[in-house]
């Protein structure tokens, strides 16, 4: 119980620096720290879906460039909606497409999702460039709001909000039990009285509008967006290694390497700007995960039931080794 | 989704008040014929052995009635429902658990929690209790906090055990649950058996141990090449010359 | 009318030709169990090979099919068993694990070749550029044709090893059922070396010939890996008769949607049709056995 005590003083800590934030540090690292937790956020939200169900998705760019885009189009002429209306619109577009998405392709196996969710992504990009109501290639700006504090507060209410249902949901709950055990072994879950397609799905949805609420903020924040700069798949890259780096189906994990990724694709863009050579990294980080780190840095502290090799002993054993044969 | 007292409209059997009836149950993977034509039934608080050689369709069997293979054809009723064809899912809360004859453990999972995942969806409020219980019933409390893919192969055999309890089913179909495990963990589970059964549980047990059959099975069915040869007691089915050969032609 | 014919005997041709490494992509679904998403690095990969090979050493780009052939299979039989390893892993969710370290591989060669080459198109020129067939009242490119001849030794050279060969019997009976297929005695990790660099080889022949008819960049190897992907799902994954309809399907429709509705919707088109397909009928609806 000690230790319970001891992470509920570590968070109201790191609650209390972050709310205090704004006070101690200047306009410049204030949007650092912003951009921070929404990625830390997004990856959280990727996760529900391919750390704690098993799913894995790689177009989740396309919900966060949704919200983005339903926030920018209410928000410019002719419509002029202020900011918060823009939101539960763009909810409730990024929930019916996740449905749309999700009620096929979940019910087959792992790679027609990962296929639909890629194409959705890649369609949405090629829709939104040849369109004219999202005005093209050229993108769209919306109406400049420059308070950077309301932006990083706006951000920290997202990701604490994320965070705080993740743990409520998929930690401490029935619906987390039900999640966990269809990623484990779905004809057993279903044996179990798990409705798992609709569980998937749930999760699906759960995870799609999480990462709209993101881009809808995004938007605002940014005041201009294009179609590469909210669908493009990068987005969708730094998101899987996020969590891959910080440790798939772990609460703090997609945290963890949320913000160590972002830090290191900041220092880069100080030091070369703009470079392909960021999306090599990336590449490469998610190769070096899979095949070195598997649990990632967050399965470096879990506690093993038994065997005393290090994952990296075991990893390195793995790949080097005589195949074990097929899985059981 | 306790057992519950029969319906009135349901005409008592004389020989056995069914819980499980199939009729002309069917189902082919491409030429093979895992299930042609079986016909069985098991019986209110009755423990029935399923016995009969590899691939004679007793694990399709217990698919197909359970809802995770389809049958082609044939009628599947539990406690008086048609169910033949229905989703995996809807066959369980009916009051239907199975086990796999492959453990279908939550590796990734505790012990506790795959006991707390079995009871999602169902009655939860004192599943807590249930599982501390359950853990105790199987003397697991000591791995209560260890990951599933950590247990030995004895222990996985009992949290699967302990998972079907948790689902307070009516009917449970076990698929070799005390293959190759210790007499110890064999133990266990024998007294858990017949705790359930004096609850008010059915059982359908797939076992090629004929020890465990003759001292736990109150009927023996007996399967071959995709159908039901013959059925009664222990001792009759032994005295059959016809079972002899197609399945105790080997000797103990 | 004539535009209509040249624009179906050009999709027919295209079609051949992405017909090569989609058959070959299905054929390692089969056995590996993993979608490739790198399986468009490898074709753009391919037609950077040749053209250095033209650039560089001053020979025809027909020059580079066989070195492409020699130089990815080697890289992919040095893949193969990794991936294997990955998808039989004990890790949580192999599947998973294994499908993202093709995703990983996919982002690697497209953002080293942006490094290396940046935006820049480059095409493989052969001694049959800018040539080309009247065949009636419709004008085909030489190297179009000379293509889907290619195309169609190399679909025939492969559908010869599957069907009339043992090592082709094992990799069908391994794509049809991993399980019997190790209790027979093959060597599926052998064997997942084997065909991985069977097909990644096929793929970069093909990236050959694609960047002989069109051009090359580093992004464009986003569009191959959609043809994989949109002849798969037509066909139903690992169903391999069914590729060579879904490619030359493909191929027509392309054609169509660049000639007569503009080029710049042409991804589009195939993107939408391949979701439309996923979610009316996810299996594929041109689904055969192997």
């Amino acid at each position: 119980m000690k230790a319970r005590w001891l992470d509920i003083l570590f968070l109201g800590a790191l609650l209390f620096v972050l709310v205090l934030l704004p006070l101690l540090v200047n306009n410049y690292w204030l949007r650092i720290a912003t951009g921070a937790l929404m990625w830390a956020g997004l990856a959280c939200s990727w996760n529900m879906l391919g750390g704690y169900a098993g799913y894995i998705n790689f177009g989740h760019s396309a919900f966060f460039g949704l919200g983005a885009y339903v926030t920018a189009l209410m928000m410019v002429d002719p419509l002029g909606l202020p900011f918060a209306a823009t939101i539960p619109a763009g909810i409730a577009v990024t929930a019916a497409c996740a449905v749309i998405i999700g009620a096929p392709t979940l019910r087959l196996r792992g790679a027609y999702f990962a296929i639909a969710t890629w194409a959705f992504a890649e369609v949405l990009i090629q829709f939104a460039t040849v369109m004219e109501f999202t005005g093209g290639i050229g993108g769209l700006s919306l109406p400049p709001f420059l308070n950077e504090r309301f932006f990083y507060f706006a951000m920290l209410m997202a990701a604490a909000l994320t965070y705080l249902v993740t743990w409520a949901l998929f930690e401490h709950s029935r619906f987390g039990l039900k999640v966990k055990a269809l990623r484990d072994h779905e004809p057993a879950a279903e044996a179990m009285g798990i409705n798992t397609s609709l569980v998937k799905l749930q999760t699906f949805v759960l995870s799609a509008v999480t990462a709209s609420v993101f881009g809808a903020i995004f938007a605002y924040w940014v005041t201009f967006i294009n179609p590469k700069s909210v669908f493009g798949g990068d987005i969708t890259d730094q998101m899987v290694v996020m969590v891959l780096l910080g440790g798939l189906g772990t609460l703090w994990g997609p945290a963890i390497g949320g913000v160590a990724l972002f830090v290191v694709n900041r220092l880069i863009w100080m030091y070369w700007g703009d470079t392909a050579f960021y999306i090599a990294i990336l590449g490469a980080a998610i190769v070096l995960v899979v095949l070195f780190l598997p649990n990632g840095i967050a399965g470096l502290f879990a506690k093993r039931g038994r065997g005393s090799v290090s994952v990296l002993g075991k990893a390195v054993e793995k790949l080097v080794g005589a195949g074990e044969g097929d899985r059981k | 989704m306790s057992t519950s007292t029969q319906p009135l409209t349901q005409k008592p059997d004389a020989a056995v008040d069914p819980i499980l009836v199939v009729r002309g149950l069917h189902k082919h993977f491409g030429g093979i014929k895992a299930a042609d034509g079986v016909d069985l039934e098991v019986g209110r608080c009755e423990i029935a052995g399923l016995i009969g050689p590899n691939g004679s369709g007793k694990s399709t069997l217990f698919s197909l009635v359970s809802g995770t293979v389809a049958p082609d054809k044939g009628e599947v009723r539990f406690d008086g429902r048609d169910i033949a064809g229905q989703n995996a899912y809807k066959v369980a809360r009916l009051g239907l658990a199975r086990t796999f004859q492959i453990p279908a453990l939550f590796d990734n999972m505790t012990v506790t929690e795959n006991l707390l995942a079995a009871a999602a969806e169902g009655h939860w409020p004192g599943a807590h209790e249930r599982a501390a219980e359950t853990l105790a019933l199987l003397k697991l409390e000591h791995v209560a906090d260890n990951r599933a893919s950590d247990l030995s192969g004895g222990q996985q055999k009992l949290l699967e055990f302990g998972r079907v309890i948790m689902r307070q089913a009516s009917l449970i179909l076990l698929d070799e649950v005390t293959a190759g495990v210790h007499p110890n963990i064999r133990k266990i589970i024998l007294e858990a058996i017949a705790k359930l059964r004096e609850r008010g549980v059915s059982f359908l047990i797939i076992e090629h141990d004929m020890e465990m059959v003759r001292s736990v099975c109150d009927r023996i069915i007996v399967m071959d090449s995709g159908r039901v040869v013959t059925s009664g007691p222990f001792e009759e089915i032994v005295r059959n010359s016809e079972v002899m050969k197609t399945y105790l032609g080997r000797p103990q | 009318m004539d535009l209509f014919l040249q624009t179906l005997l050009n999709g027919l041709l295209i079609g051949g030709v992405i017909a090569t490494f989609t058959i070959a992509f299905q054929l390692t679904f089969g056995v590996l169990h993993v979608i490739d998403f790198a399986v468009g690095g490898w074709v753009v990969l391919g037609g950077y090979l040749g053209y250095y090979i033209v650039a560089g050493l001053g020979l025809d780009g027909f020059v580079a099919i066989p070195v492409a052939f020699v130089l990815f299979g080697a890289i992919g039989y040095l893949i193969g068993p990794i991936l294997y390893n990955v998808r039989n892993s004990r890790t949580a969710r192999p599947e998973l694990m294994a499908l993202a370290l093709t995703f990983g591989l996919f982002t690697l060669l497209r953002g080293g070749m942006l490094t290396a080459w940046g935006f820049n198109t480059r095409t493989v020129a052969t001694a049959l550029s800018g040539e080309s067939l009247m065949v009636g009242p419709v004008t085909v490119p030489l190297i179009r044709v000379a293509a889907a001849l290619f195309a169609v030794m190399i679909a025939g050279g492969l559908f010869v090893f599957l069907y009339r060969t043992r090592y082709g019997l094992a990799i069908r009976a391994t794509a049809e059922n991993r399980h019997n297929a190790a209790l027979m005695g093959v060597n599926i990790r052998r064997l997942s070396a084997n065909v991985y660099g069977l097909y990644a080889g096929i793929t970069a022949m093909a990236g050959v010939l694609m960047g002989a008819i069109y051009s090359v960049n580093p992004e464009s190897g986003l569009r191959y890996t959609l043809f994989a992907f949109f002849v798969a799902v037509l066909a139903g994954l690992g169903s391999v008769g069914g590729a060579v309809v879904a490619a030359l399907l493909l191929g027509v429709v392309e054609a169509y949607v660049a000639t007569y509705v503009g080029s710049s919707y042409s991804l589009l088109a195939i993107f939408a049709t391949l979701f439309l397909v996923l979610l009316i009928s996810p299996r594929g609806i041109l689904r055969r056995g192997l």
